[in-house]
């Protein structure tokens, strides 16, 4: 086991990384094979916005592992009536007919929030949270589907700008006792299960780690490893001041770890690409720490 | 027994010397007065009123005891009195918090019309940079504050945003002080006074990125308030020039606003979310109107549209 104070030095630079980007953060960090970890905050809930999509997907194919549900069955998307989103379905304008397994690509890769809500109405809401259950994350919860936490949004927000602090001060949607909630330390326990096949076996897992890899964005925790042979799995989250990712760093050497990375902006500012840089330099800052030979 | 009710009924019948006239005043039944007075003389065992057929005359003992219902009645008239302008607003002691730079005018009024609003009211007040105040908020050991924003969110609400535009301090016998107004990118290559980034780092950096943006590379920055000695005197002989919202400038610099406003701070009351009693409400109120009149302070933002990337991962 490292020793605590060569931890206590990387979380002081985590801290001061936060600060520096002008955000509050937590952080979780775990060894996938020691099982070392490394925290900050990692027990404070947060509203996970989009990064709840994960479960949602691990729902999805733990359920196909089961053999109650066909991954390749396809479903009808209208044109009309989508969850609200800038990206995929959410953002294309004509009816398309798509598998399972593709809308959970379509959720992961860009966050398509119509993707995500599609595969959560054939779930269930109560069928997500009960697979956080089964593996133990209690404080993982989800209340609503994000086409819900969507109408919450613009129901605070009304007539009013979505970067004036007096608006942001007043969003349920980042207050975790009211939304879709989780902690950093279970997000990295829920990856570890994902990555040790718990939580969906064999091919499935497999599948799940694979849609990981494909996310699209640079900007947060794969900013952090410019390495071209180290691999970052990840899922993203945002709603107004807050940035979050979650994911897998995956080193040639065989070294894995999982680390969830949660923040909150003091700027209301919709681009803010210092508050996103600050999840890979956090992340790696951990992942470093973790690496250290053990003094 | 309500006591304190007992004891107002045998002050009118004291007053009046009469049941019936006591009785009219108080707008109850002669007989039910009657009862009550002498149930009240059970309760002390003590004989008020010497009873004769044309009315009724206070006892040597019931004269004692008028004096001190007198007083009792009073005090809780007193405490009543008290509660309710604590509950209105109107009393009390408010801690609150200002940010430099709001201009003395400005404070000014605010103080002077908060004390009109709530002349019970101890008003203690103090500057504080927004990182600190948005820590005693949540901590209350502030109970309202003037914040420039962007200002730490968690744990408080907010007032409507005003909008302070930012200028030039600059020495009056230097040669942009003859032009009406400033660019930005004219003040490339200057030394420029800037308030240390650790009391606002995200207005700090938000000010940097719009320098850059404007094409303004200063020479160097300088950590001061741009109301501290130092500050004034580098800018006083020409060696800096501060950012700084509209002021009445000191002796030797002038002011000049920048070209299209490209620089304005955004200000707000705040307080614990669900903190926010009368005295809070009244602060807040005579705030939006000190700075906007004769604070200068903007109600309506600069008006710039919103381009979502698709990385927000929310509509807009």
């Amino acid at each position: 086991m490292r020793s605590d104070t060569s931890n206590a030095h990387a979380r002081a630079r985590i801290a001061e990384a936060f600060a520096e980007a002008g955000v509050t953060g937590l952080l979780h960090a775990r060894d996938l094979d020691t099982g070392t970890e490394l925290a900050h905050g990692a027990d404070t809930l947060v509203s996970t916005a989009s990064v709840h999509k994960l479960c949602v997907l691990t729902t999805l194919f733990r359920q196909a592992a089961a053999g109650r549900i066909d991954l390749t069955r396809r479903l009808d998307i209208p044109a009309f009536g989508r969850t609200d989103g800038p990206t995929g379905l959410a953002a294309m304008l004509d009816a398309a007919r798509l598998s399972l397994r593709d809308l959970a690509y379509l959720s992961i890769a860009v966050s398509d929030n119509t993707a995500a809500d599609l595969l959560w109405d054939e779930l269930g809401l109560d069928a997500v949270n009960g697979t956080m259950a089964d593996l133990g994350l209690t404080r993982t919860v989800a209340v609503h589907k994000i086409r819900d936490m969507i109408a919450a949004l613009r129901q605070d927000t009304g007539s009013g700008s979505p970067v004036d602090p007096a608006v942001v001060a007043r969003l349920r949607v980042l207050d975790p006792a009211f939304t879709n909630r989780s902690t950093a330390r279970e997000m990295t326990a829920l990856l570890a299960a994902i990555w040790y096949d718990q939580a969906c076996p064999g091919e499935h897992g497999a599948a799940l780690r694979r849609l990981l890899g494909l996310q699209v964005w640079p900007h947060r925790l794969a900013s952090g490893f410019p390495f071209d042979d180290v691999r970052v799995h990840g899922k993203t989250g945002t709603l107004p001041t807050l940035r979050h990712e979650v994911g897998v760093i995956e080193y040639p050497d065989g070294g894995r770890y999982a680390v969830a990375v949660f923040t909150r902006a003091t700027a209301t500012s919709i681009t803010l690409p210092a508050a996103d840089a600050v999840i890979g330099t956090a992340a790696r800052l951990a992942v470093d720490a973790l690496r250290a030979p053990v003094g | 027994m309500d006591l304190l009710r007992h004891l107002r009924y045998f002050r009118a019948v004291a007053e009046e010397g009469h049941v019936g006239r006591a009785a009219e005043r108080l707008r109850i039944a002669q007989p039910s007065l009657s009862q009550r007075i002498q149930r009240l003389e059970r309760e002390l065992g003590i004989t008020l009123f010497d009873r004769g057929p044309r009315g009724v005359a206070l006892t040597p003992a019931g004269r004692l005891l008028l004096a001190d219902t007198e007083e009792v009645l009073e005090s809780t008239a007193r405490l009543l009195g008290t509660a309710s302008d604590l509950r209105t607003g109107r009393a009390g002691t408010l801690r609150a918090a200002l940010p430099p730079d709001l201009g003395p005018a400005a404070v000014a009024a605010l103080l002077t019309r908060f004390r009109a609003a709530s002349p019970g009211t101890q008003l203690d007040v103090r500057e504080l940079p927004v990182t600190a105040v948005a820590r005693e908020l949540t901590q209350h050991t502030v109970d309202v504050a003037i914040v420039r924003h962007p200002c730490p969110a968690v744990g408080l609400a907010f007032g409507a945003v005003l909008h302070q535009p930012v200028g030039v301090l600059l020495a009056a016998d230097s040669p942009q002080a003859n032009r009406a107004e400033l660019a930005l990118a004219d003040l490339t290559g200057r030394q420029l006074v800037l308030f240390p980034r650790a009391t606002a780092p995200a207005l700090y950096d938000e000010m940097l990125t719009t320098l850059a943006r404007h094409g303004c590379a200063p020479a160097a920055l300088v950590d001061q308030h741009h109301g501290s000695d130092v500050a004034r005197a580098l800018v006083l002989t020409g060696t800096a020039v501060a950012l700084a919202p509209r002021t009445a400038p000191p002796p030797g610099t002038v002011w000049r606003p920048l070209v299209g406003t490209p620089l304005t701070w955004r200000t707000s009351t705040a307080w614990p979310a669900g903190a926010g009693g009368p005295a809070v409400g009244l602060f807040a109120d005579a705030a939006q109107q000190a700075l906007t009149d004769p604070g200068g302070l903007l109600a309506e933002p600069p008006n710039r549209p919103l381009f979502p990337r698709p990385a927000t991962e929310f509509p807009l």
